[in-house]
């Protein structure tokens, strides 16, 4: 009679240990959805290259860049407003991440603070590219540099856009009580989606302010 | 749960690989060497048109790949589904069967999985050799061809033009002419949406792109009539769009070519520039200059088939126009309407072109604001 | 809510509990968040719109009968092929191969209890008919024309038809790159025990480099078709060359997705065969290993070949090249699997079923696609091929010969474990010939039509009949046998329904096969398996007792053929 030959993968005993002050049940609920978060998040960053390509493509084989339009050559974008906004955006992904360390130290008035800033550092960051698209100077339909500008800002900055609503729902999902100091999946999902809109505006802000 | 414990299952029995399996093999490779030696001897006219028969020298490579291509894929069906036929068959299930028979308890043979990894590997392999070898030939051709045409593709026409012919050939009206011996290059381009263009017995095609200009090297060998047919959906005439191509000897060719320059000198009507508004010239330059000249215009050294014409009437390092004559309205309304041809290459005339009326004034107001 | 929360025992882990069943009919069979009743919505909805879009095709080849076009305008032909692929391509195969047979049999094969995320399996769903309804409403304004690939400029001339065209390739995609994470995390994660990678089985595998593939490639589609919607509806110039865009932009763009598309067409089907294969020939598979890592290497490598679609289209000369060595490449893994595959069926003990029939049918009309494929790798070769009659024959040999066949496969395999019931067998096994014949009777021609350099997509062939005088005959034959395919699945789809009322009542494991969705009862509970099992061996060894331990109910060591296997007592007493 054979001895069944048990290998066990993510036992549940490993469970238990890494999330030791929460069942076992929460600790593999929790590692599904951030492990399903994380590939959407994949999955969001080839969206994006995607259109990334394209610009890229467009702009490598333009006879000029800036092209021309009706003769005369588009101007290159402002680098320093765009750098000052930027700033804003990444200052906002540091008030984050000590929200979130503040919750998980169990500290609520601080989350609270660090929170409204990050989400007002967020608006402020979308007040700038409103700014930005209003006096860039060119639009959408003109040249392939509008083209490309605003339709990857603009998915940038909606990415921003449901960012801050995301954030502003946690926020008042923790003051409900929702999370507890060791169950706030949520709270991190919302922290790795905003660091992730953090990282594709340093690609952005290279690609049309820097190239 | 407790386990009933019964004896080991009915496991299959045969004598080594199966009952007549080498006869199998045997037949099987016979039909592999028919197989090769149909494609490699045979005439294959049926299935590669005038392949015994070659119309241009690619005709040829191409064909050479595809018979090899043949012998070893058609080998390889032949052997896959030969083997599914005599195995469903050698070792299907008997009606008298124990109902718990089973087949001979084989997990793998990795001697067996590297031949059948190796040899495809092997064949590709080779095979790539052999295709990067014609690829190279039609990307690139000879260094100097002693003949270099354009094709412009339209809705739901060809164009064809020709080194020192002011005006164009239409598929519409009028077949392809090309030399037979004399290398020649094919310069591909649109004026409105993707076509292709395609001679099945040159086994040769490509796409017309708007915006860009591809190339095809080839020498035609056989004199004839052949078929060009467009072949990437252009619009709902796209099944309409077919052309002739005529390959005759180059003495003839030369003497059609004359014969088309001189109908092309004759006729034209007089250049008018009053009028012109550079709102109408830069929608017609769209669509009736962006196939050879860069849209939205750039400075002269971006060509696309012809120069950039962004600073036509003010290019420190071109000042005057291709033809030697200053930029002023008149001159550029002149190369506009008579066509150009010069080292730079040949540029057809107004009426090659479809203007007519005040299109030329426009272009000209166009072309003049721009700067 | 969460029954238990003991942190200890084994069986109260995450994916351990039992939700309460469903209630009312709009819980249970029309927002249901089982997999099993989603995979079934799934092929009903996908059958549906196959026999639409399969008419659509029927329609297309009345029209070649006659070369002047036999029945329709050239705009309604250009109409009709554009809606057929379209159709085919995004509402019935993607949703068919993974939806409904991914979502069925994966979360059983792997001893799950439902899928990672049940909620968003659903609304996954109900994107589909969503997107249909958006399609097929493009035909009330004209319909596109321009092919299933619907290119730029030309495609632009469709108006709104053409934005309603990209608003639902866009809403489809949303579905696969869902479904794709959510298969994904669920055989990451949750496994039964002892189920190691290795142990895991060949259709589960398959789904998860299909998953892959829609996670990665889908959100590639929809930048392409959001791009063209931009260009559409806000005249925003990516493509147009007058304004510095770039047609070749879209190709690139549009095939970086629709060439692992074609791998999520293929794989499933690869699974299904790896299945049926072992299970009626009763012996392993062979090369496990290899096929399930061979599976992964076609999904990454699908990434790397896409251009091969656009040879004489405007890529830069020296690009064609890794292309076409990558194009070569890929078709090493998959002649493994198939080598694979006749080594599987070679010292078995056949039985021709429904299923076996279409498996081993596909081992012939796959190969042979394949092979054309590997002269169509070539440049140069390609460069006579493209955009010939070759091409439509290739593709669908590998389509309606490789995907749709392992399709055909699956369903009278796992409709027992669905619905209780057997298929019928005599219905079945002729609705196989049909198929069979009618695809090769239809596509075979095609490959000489298309040498002698037949166009596609051309409405009426005046010019080419004249040239080549057998063009007509062939192009008859080939609309004659392709009436066999439409019957076959006419024949399926009343076989379907026949068969819930009057197939025979089918047991646990009717085919004894060796995989856990046979360890329980058909149809299933909802919550699948009421202990999880525990696996202690890899799936196909016929020779070796069942690799289960803690199965719900009692399993024979040794299943048999053909033995409908009731169990023999009620499943015992779970401690929770």
């Amino acid at each position: 009679m054979a001895t069944a030959t048990l290998l066990r993968h993510d036992g549940h005993a490993e469970v238990a240990e890494r999330y030791h002050d929460v069942d076992a049940v929460y600790g593999e609920t929790r590692d599904i959805r951030l492990v399903g978060f994380v590939l959407i998040l994949l999955s969001d960053c080839i969206l994006f290259s995607s259109f990334i390509f394209a610009y890229v493509f467009l702009r490598l084989q333009a006879p000029a860049w800036p092209p021309f339009v009706n003769g005369h050559q588009l101007a290159w974008f402002d680098t320093n407003f765009a750098a000052v906004n930027s700033i804003v955006l990444f200052g906002s992904g540091v008030t984050m991440h000590f929200a979130l360390e503040n919750w998980k130290h169990l500290n609520k008035a601080k989350f609270n603070r660090w929170l409204i800033a990050t989400i007002v550092l967020g608006l402020c960051f979308l007040g700038g590219q409103a700014h930005e698209w209003s006096t860039v100077g060119i639009n959408w339909s003109d040249s392939t540099m509008g083209a490309s500008f605003f339709t990857l800002t603009g998915l940038h900055g909606f990415h921003v856009f449901i960012g801050v609503c995301f954030l502003t729902i946690l926020g008042l999902q923790a003051n409900r009580g929702v999370y507890t100091g060791s169950k706030y999946f949520g709270l991190t999902a919302g922290t790795l989606y905003w660091h992730f809109v953090d990282v594709i505006w340093v690609g952005l802000f290279f690609l049309f302010y820097l190239w | 749960m407790a386990q009933r414990i019964v004896p080991r299952p009915n496991e299959v029995r045969f004598q080594g690989l199966g009952p007549g399996f080498w006869q199998v093999t045997a037949v099987l490779v016979l039909l592999c060497l028919a197989n090769a030696w149909y494609f490699l001897y045979g005439n294959i006219d049926w299935l590669m048109p005038s392949a015994s028969n070659p119309a241009s020298d690619r005709a040829m490579d191409v064909d050479g790949l595809f018979k090899f291509m043949a012998v070893f894929g058609n080998g390889i069906m032949i052997l896959v589904a030969g083997y599914v036929i005599y195995f469903s068959i050698a070792f299907r299930a008997r009606v008298g069967d124990a109902p718990d028979t089973i087949g001979r308890q084989v997990h793998d043979s990795p001697k067996l999985e590297f031949w059948w990894t190796v040899l495809p590997v092997v064949l590709l392999v080779v095979l790539t050799g052999l295709s990067i070898n014609v690829w190279y030939k039609i990307q690139f051709g000879v260094a100097a061809p002693g003949l270099t045409a354009e094709v412009i593709g339209h809705q739901f026409y060809f164009e064809y033009r020709y080194p020192g012919l002011k005006t164009s050939v239409f598929s519409k009206t009028e077949a392809m002419h090309l030399p037979i011996g004399v290398p020649v290059r094919i310069l591909i381009t649109s004026a409105d949406v993707i076509h292709q263009w395609f001679v099945p017995e040159f086994r040769l095609k490509m796409a017309a792109v708007p915006g860009l200009v591809q190339n095809l090297n080839f020498t035609p060998l056989r004199a004839g009539q052949y078929s060009i047919e467009c072949t990437e959906f252009c619009g709902p005439d796209h099944s309409l769009m077919q052309g002739k191509l005529i390959v005759e000897p180059v003495a003839a060719f030369n003497k059609w070519l004359e014969t088309e320059k001189a109908s092309a000198a004759a006729g034209g009507g007089a250049l008018v520039l009053t009028g012109g508004t550079a709102d109408a010239g830069k929608a017609l330059f769209t669509t009736k200059c962006a196939a050879c000249h860069n849209n939205p215009p750039t400075p002269f050294d971006q060509k696309l088939v012809g120069p950039g014409l962004l600073h036509i009437t003010n290019d420190p390092a071109h000042p005057n126009l291709v033809d030697g004559k200053p930029p002023t309205p008149e001159n550029i309304g002149g190369i506009i309407h008579d066509g150009f041809t010069g080292d730079i290459g040949t540029m057809p005339n107004a009426q090659a072109n479809g203007l007519a009326g005040k299109d030329i004034a426009n272009l000209v107001a166009y072309l003049v604001s721009l700067k | 809510m969460h029954a238990g929360t003991s942190t200890t025992h084994d069986t109260h882990a995450a994916h351990d509990h039992i939700h309460p069943a469903p209630e009312g009919f709009v819980q249970k069979y029309i927002f249901s968040l089982d997999h099993k009743v989603i995979g079934m919505q799934y092929f009903i909805f996908g059958l549906l719109v196959m026999l639409i879009a399969g008419s659509f095709a029927e329609l297309v080849r009345l029209q070649l009968t006659d070369p002047k076009g036999a029945i329709m305008s050239h705009n309604a032909y250009n109409e009709m092929f554009t809606m057929h692929g379209t159709a085919m391509v995004w509402i019935v195969l993607i949703p068919l191969v993974t939806g409904a047979i991914g979502n069925f049999v994966m979360p059983l094969q792997i001893g799950a209890r439902d899928v990672a995320f049940p909620w968003l399996n659903m609304v996954s769903f109900w994107i589909v008919p969503v997107s249909g309804v958006v399609l097929f409403s493009s035909m009330l304004f004209g319909g596109p024309h321009a092919g299933w690939t619907e290119y730029p400029p030309i495609s632009l001339a469709d108006g709104t038809a053409g934005a309603l065209w990209c608003a639902a390739i866009f809403i489809v995609g949303i579905s696969s790159t869902m479904t794709g994470m959510n298969f994904m995390v669920t055989m990451i994660k949750m496994r039964a025990p002892g189920m190691t990678w290795t142990r895991m089985p060949l259709f589960s595998w398959a789904t998860f480099a299909t998953a892959l593939m829609n996670m990665v490639a889908t959100v590639a589609l929809s930048a392409a078709t959001g791009a063209l919607f931009l260009e559409h509806v806000f005249n925003v110039p990516f493509f147009d060359a007058t304004r510095g865009g770039s047609a070749v932009l879209f190709e690139h763009m549009f095939w970086f997705y629709s060439h692992p598309a074609v791998y999520i067409f293929i794989i499933p089907a690869f699974g299904v065969v790896s299945e049926v294969l072992p299970t009626f020939a009763r012996k392993p598979i062979f090369g496990y290993k290899l096929i399930a890592f061979s599976s992964m290497a076609i999904a990454l490598l699908s990434f790397t070949v896409w251009a091969h679609h656009m040879f004489p289209s405007g890529l830069a000369p020296w690009l064609q090249l890794p292309f076409m060595i990558l194009t070569y490449a890929i078709g090493i893994p998959t002649g493994v699997k198939m080598f694979s595959w006749v080594a599987t069926i070679w010292g078995g003990r056949i039985h021709f079923t429904t299923s076996m029939l279409y498996a081993l049918g596909f081992l012939i009309t796959f190969t042979f696609g394949g092979i054309t494929g590997i002269f169509l790798a070539s440049v140069p070769v390609d460069l006579h091929m493209h955009g010939t009659y070759f091409v439509i024959g290739h593709f669908h040999y590998v389509v309606a010969g490789g995907a749709v066949m392992g399709f055909l496969a699956a369903i009278p395999y796992w409709y027992p474990k669905a619905t209780g019931r057997m298929m019928s067998e005599r219905l079945g096994v002729l609705g196989f010939w049909l198929f069979f014949i009618g695809l090769n009777g239809t596509f075979l021609p095609m490959h000489w039509l298309g040498l002698e350099g037949m166009p596609r997509r051309y409405a009426s062939y005046v010019e080419f009949a004249a040239a080549n005088p057998d063009a007509v005959f062939w192009n008859r034959f080939e609309t004659a046998f392709s009436f066999l395919m439409a019957a076959s699945i006419g024949l399926l789809a009343f076989n379907v329904i026949w068969s819930l009322k009057h197939g025979k009542i089918a047991g646990m494991n009717p085919w004894g096969a060796r995989t856990l969705e046979w360890t329980i009862s058909s149809p299933p509970p909802y919550y699948n398996f009421k202990k999880l099992p525990e696996v202690t061996g890899y799936p196909y060894d016929f020779g070796q007792p069942m690799p289960y331990a803690n199965t719900d109910n009692d399993i024979e060591p040794y299943p048999e053929y053909g033995k409908t296997v009731m169990p023999t007592a009620t499943p015992a007493a779970v401690g929770a």
